[in-house]
């Protein structure tokens, strides 16, 4: 009885510690082959832990064995454990990122080209291959709380500044710049048809300043020939004459040019005078002036040469009547 | 009326003197019984038959519980993490809660029934009928004959009983994961090793043995304690279920803040 309880007793004993020592080694991943050791250098690994899975292409190749920081503590390593039939890529770096939302990370081995965007760290140390890590969602999410509150701002300010009356305004700016441009297209298209008139006129110029350089040319031409048959002192004795007949009429104008002048000045004070004598007749001076001012007298004038003229009629037909002409 | 004043403080000095007096017998027995050790031609010849009585009987309650609540754990955590939550994470409550918590308290509020109460009954009864004072009486040291190996044993088989419940534990929840759950084993074990410590074991067993003592040492301080015929028995094996479950609880949180 007492040997059966022994056995009991030692079998529950070994049975409770097999278990605690089997479990233990399964659940931390089983028994493995003998491991090729890596270590990877990063600025930070986030969330990784020791036992963390490492993954080559998406297929786990071995695990995270130790998390520590660099002597200095500018760097963490990260000691990795490997399958040997493992062959890493060319330029091999590693990758720390999340795994899954949930908190569990993994290494990543990848050929450095492949993730170009990352900022590896290259430890000075041989044989350590550099590594990054990705941000924690715990940042990305920060980060897109601090754009979300952002573009909360901006559609605050954008609604306290787009009013119905900007919009109207807005809208009137955009209707006056159509019309500004049309405008404009207008004004280019005038000067541009102006551009072309001017074009047009300064080839024409040009082509008659070819002529008259033409022209000049056979003008010179003919001077040299001219020149060349030594008719120079005709020519000079005939511009001679003709410089001195233009002096004598140079002096004739003069000449003309003194008598009216003095008869501008004799005609500026008869004007004068016209003027003050009109001047006084729309004042009321005179017989005139009162003639032009008072129509009753001017039509009583007209009455008295009326009557005038019938006298002077009287009296050529009756002479008589009116003269009594005696001798002694 | 001064008097009617006073009586509260009164009361509550007497309790606080009370209790003082049972954490100073209680640990000077504890002193006997560790200076004990040194009688082992004592205490080792019991000690075997009281790892059987302490661990081995106590296997199956213990698988039972940790049975139902491995199932229990599975199901609840299915339920709980739906949504986004990926269900392998199943596995990782099931693994982290049994081994850190459930296992160990849960196995040791079953022992402090199981074995405290019947550890304090029986060395309550054999106070009541005076065996104890015959064991004094013929210079028999009782703490060495009837304690040590009680406390020595489930130090020793406590670890190993909660090792193995928190085995079935884990297990029970994973086939319930299987089979009603619809989760496959790989994704139950990438749960349960996900966050994997062997830390977590090295917590659980040293949570254990300082249950085992609590529970057993309880036991016979509530044992060795007892007044009053069987009544007194019955209010013995009470107060240590009691005790031993409030200790076992503040042992618990204790190791919490200290090892983790």
């Amino acid at each position: 009885m007492d040997r059966r309880r022994e056995a009991l007793v030692g079998f529950v004993v070994l049975l409770g510690i097999a278990v605690a020592v089997v479990g233990t080694i399964w659940l931390q991943g089983g028994w493995r082959r003998s491991m090729v050791e890596l270590t990877a250098a990063s600025a930070s690994v986030g969330q990784l832990v020791p036992g963390a899975s490492v993954r080559f292409r998406g297929v786990a190749v071995g695990r995270v064995e130790e998390v520590r920081l660099a002597p200095g503590g500018d760097a963490v390593l990260v000691d990795l454990s490997v399958d040997p039939g493992l062959a890493l890529p060319e330029n091999a770096a590693v990758l720390v990122a999340p795994e899954s939302l949930f908190g569990d990370w993994q290494a990543e081995i990848l050929n450095r080209a492949d993730f170009p965007q990352g900022e590896f760290l290259d430890y000075p140390q041989e044989g350590v291959l550099p590594g990054t890590a990705l941000p924690d969602f715990s940042r990305l999410t920060a980060t897109a709380d601090e754009i979300a509150r952002n573009l909360t701002v901006i559609s605050e300010r954008f609604e306290i500044a787009f009013t119905e009356e900007t919009a109207l305004n807005l809208k009137n700016a955009i209707d006056n710049i159509g019309e500004i441009s049309n405008g404009l297209n207008e004004m280019i298209a005038q000067q541009a048809e102006r551009f072309e008139d001017l074009s047009r006129g300064v080839n024409a110029s040009a082509e008659e300043l070819g002529a008259a350089a033409r022209s000049a040319r056979i003008s010179f031409e003919r001077v040299d020939s001219m020149i060349a048959g030594f008719d120079v002192g005709g020519i000079m004795a005939n511009a001679e004459a003709s410089a001195e007949n233009v002096r004598a009429l140079t002096e004739d104008m003069n000449a003309s040019l003194e008598e009216i002048r003095s008869a501008a000045a004799t005609a500026d004070s008869a004007f004068g005078r016209f003027n003050a004598l009109m001047a006084s007749a729309e004042d009321g001076d005179g017989s005139l002036g009162r003639l032009l001012g008072d129509p009753a007298l001017a039509d009583n004038a007209a009455e008295a040469i009326e009557q005038m003229r019938a006298l002077l009629a009287d009296i050529q037909e009756n002479p008589k009547k009116y003269l009594s002409l005696s001798i002694f | 009326m001064i008097e009617s004043v006073l009586r509260p403080f009164s009361t509550l000095g007497v309790r606080f003197l009370a209790l003082l007096e049972e954490l100073g017998r209680a640990a000077t027995l504890f002193a006997a019984a560790f200076r004990s050790l040194r009688n082992a031609g004592v205490w080792f010849p019991n000690l075997l038959p009281e790892m059987a009585r302490i661990g081995v009987a106590s296997v199956p309650i213990a698988l039972f519980i940790a049975t139902f609540t491995g199932i229990v754990m599975s199901l609840q955590a299915s339920y709980t993490l739906t949504g986004a939550i990926p269900v392998y994470f199943v596995g990782t409550l099931v693994g982290k809660t049994m081994i850190l918590e459930l296992g160990p308290v849960l196995t040791a509020l079953t022992l402090a029934g199981r074995v405290g109460a019947n550890i304090s009954a029986e060395l309550g009864t054999m106070r009541v009928t005076e065996q104890v004072d015959a064991l004094e009486t013929l210079a028999y040291d009782p703490l060495a004959y009837l304690v040590v190996p009680r406390i020595l044993a489930a130090v020793l088989m406590f670890p190993i009983v909660v090792l193995l419940a928190m085995t079935i534990g884990i297990a029970s929840g994973w086939v319930t994961a299987l089979q009603l759950l619809d989760m496959s084993s790989p994704e139950f074990v990438k749960g349960l090793r996900l966050f994997f410590d062997p830390w977590d074991v090295w917590f659980a067993v040293i949570k254990s043995v300082s249950f085992g003592a609590i529970v057993t040492g309880v036991g016979c301080y509530c044992g060795l304690r007892t007044e009053g015929g069987a009544e007194g028995v019955g209010r013995s094996a009470t107060r240590t279920v009691v005790v031993a479950s409030m200790l076992i609880l503040c042992l618990d949180a204790f190791w919490a803040a200290v090892l983790l």
